[in-house]
């Protein structure tokens, strides 16, 4: 909790000072996300959206690697190709969060749904946010999800007023609704993972101060620090690996577009 | 060896893979107990049951996504999508997400899928079941899509589809689900993507010209060139079969023997794929030309139900394009 928020408190001045283009701030919200995700099994897929980057690194992803995408630099993982806060975290079981709010999550119901007939016990955990409710991503989700009783949680950041998990009535799944501290979303996320079937859970309000811990704000700092300095060290990725991963093998097309970039296109 | 229609030939191709290779999940609307609309997954839940064959909710938007989820997670779905008009609800998850899973996770993560769809008109469908929206997929980078137009080639097709790393989009031209007949070899055998075929070849010493067809319409331009034979003009036909990446040093190497170019094909003209072929051919064979590359194509209006005849690029259109282009 106090990690995810040093790195966003530095991520949001980073930002402000033209540093990385981008940075979709977790303060106040960090229980729905690390408290979240910590509840779950540890072999579980995560759908986290771009709020939710602090996934992957609760996963274990390092704070350079998150860095180094933050500046898409030589080292980011996605090849500078997507913005800050959109970092692939395959090791991590964590799927790169979408520029396109909710459509991870009918994603996040067919991977559990694939497990499932796969014999398999990993479920899913989807991460958004109560503005997603109005969505028709978010209807096929908990439709499908309840049609075919697939393991997802659905854990949604919401503010005192929105009643989000009265929808899950309709779709017949089981809800919850829990205030934003870190105990609690714990607790009902463990039970919701425990339960068969899909769960959607609404997480009220933020926390705004959290339990001091000068020690783990120090060697984040620290750390982010050395990312920081590695990742503008790093420079940008060569330009033509915009070309790379758009298909498995480099088609003839791409080839010769990419052969336009000439030996070094930035001059 | 027998003898298959489309329908058939795509059914069998599915029933191979599906006992070859776990992975491969049919899921879409009535795709299970019905078998189908169009009856091309017929048979296949009677033997491979629920998980394997699943009867969706209508929601095309929910079918893609979930499916795309099942291929992260290392499934090979195959989307049915009941009619390629009805695809636009999902569009958004095939563009945003499947098109650019590989490439926005650097490689980590890919969400291997077909999705099978039938297009076309000229089966008193209207506007709502007759539509060909290939240049709206073409357009957009990562996906591959392919439209087989004889039994062979569809299952060929289809096989080297699903064994393909990347999504690929499955056209199936269903005005000829039934007509289109010939022979299929039994078990596995795939056609490689992103080879087109000559269906007809020019003969040398009289005026010749190169149509660029696929799915229904290649049967046109064949009417269209056996009538332009008798007029003293040699054809020659390429079925591109694979739309994209398409196969350029085929249509090169066509155009470069006969000076002359004629793109047939069901979608409206105006930014159709015949636009990026014509203009292909033009930065490839410029100097072999010997008059201008033509688009024989459905018209810029939507489709319509009563006038689909009228609307549609068939032989009786094919033929005068093929004439004034061969004496220009």
């Amino acid at each position: 909790m106090v990690r995810a928020r040093t790195i966003s408190e530095r991520m949001v001045a980073l930002q402000r000072d033209a540093m990385v283009g981008f940075h979709t701030s977790s303060i106040g919200v960090e229980s729905s996300i690390v408290a979240a995700v910590l509840a779950v099994e540890p072999g579980d897929w995560v759908f986290p959206d771009a709020r939710g980057w602090y996934a992957a690194l609760a996963r274990g992803l390092p704070v350079a690697t998150y860095v180094h995408h933050a500046f898409g630099s030589a080292a980011d993982p996605a090849k500078g190709h997507s913005a800050p806060d959109h970092a692939p975290a395959r090791a991590q079981n964590v799927v790169p969060p979408s520029g396109v709010i909710g459509a991870h999550l009918p994603q996040a119901v067919g991977a559990a749904w694939a497990a499932k007939i796969k014999g398999e016990t990993t479920g899913t955990l989807a991460l958004f946010g109560a503005e997603v409710a109005a969505s028709g991503d978010f209807h096929n989700a908990l439709n499908f999800a309840g049609v075919f009783g697939v393991s997802t949680v659905f854990v949604c950041r919401a503010q005192p007023g929105d009643d989000i998990v009265g929808r899950a009535v309709a779709y017949g799944l089981a809800s919850a609704r829990v205030a934003a501290r870190a105990d609690e979303v714990f607790a009902v996320v463990r039970e919701a993972r425990a339960r068969k079937g899909a769960t959607l859970i609404e997480v009220v309000g933020t926390e705004e101060s959290l339990a001091a811990d000068d020690a783990v704000v120090a060697e984040t700092n620290a750390e982010l620090d050395r990312a920081i300095t590695e990742a503008k060290a790093a420079g940008l990725p060569a330009p033509a690996t915009m070309f790379d991963d758009v298909y498995a093998a480099l088609p003839a097309h791409l080839r010769a577009q990419r052969s336009l970039l000439g030996g070094n296109a930035r001059g | 060896m027998g003898e298959m229609n489309l329908v058939q030939a795509i059914n069998d191709a599915l029933k191979l893979e599906m006992q070859r290779d776990p992975r491969v999940v049919v899921l879409g609307e009535d795709v299970g107990r019905v078998g189908g609309v169009f009856r091309v997954t017929a048979g296949l839940w009677d033997t491979f049951g629920d998980d394997r064959v699943v009867d969706t909710p209508l929601s095309e938007g929910g079918i893609l996504g979930t499916a795309i989820g099942m291929a992260l997670y290392g499934m090979v779905p195959v989307a049915e999508i009941q009619f390629a008009d009805f695809i636009f609800p999902g569009y958004d998850q095939i563009v945003s997400e499947l098109a650019k899973m590989r490439w926005r996770s650097g490689g980590e993560y890919a969400a291997k899928m077909v999705v099978r769809t039938p297009v076309g008109g000229g089966i008193r469908g209207g506007l709502y079941h007759s539509q060909s929206p290939e240049s709206l997929f073409i357009h957009v980078a990562g996906l591959k899509v392919v439209c087989p137009a004889t039994p062979y080639d569809a299952k060929g097709l289809l096989l080297a589809s699903l064994r393909d790393p990347d999504p690929v989009l499955f056209f199936e031209p269903k005005r000829i689900y039934r007509a289109s007949r010939g022979e299929v070899p039994e078990g596995d055998y795939t056609v490689e993507l992103g080879k087109a075929r000559i269906v007809r070849e020019a003969k040398p010493g009289k005026p010749a010209v190169t149509v660029i067809a696929w799915g229904a319409m290649l049967y046109e331009a064949i009417a269209a060139a056996e009538k332009a034979e008798a007029e003293g003009i040699e054809t020659e036909i390429v079925d591109l079969r694979t739309l994209w990446p398409v196969d350029i040093d085929t249509i090169a190497a066509s155009v470069e023997k006969t000076g002359r170019v004629i793109v047939v094909h069901e979608a409206p003209k105006t930014c159709g794929f015949g636009a990026e072929l014509v203009a292909l051919v033009n930065e490839r064979c410029f100097l072999s030309l010997e008059a201008p590359p033509v688009r024989v194509a459905g018209f810029d209006t939507p489709f319509p139900y009563t006038l689909e005849m009228d609307y549609l690029p068939l032989a009786h259109r094919i033929l005068p394009a093929i004439v004034e282009t061969a004496r220009y």
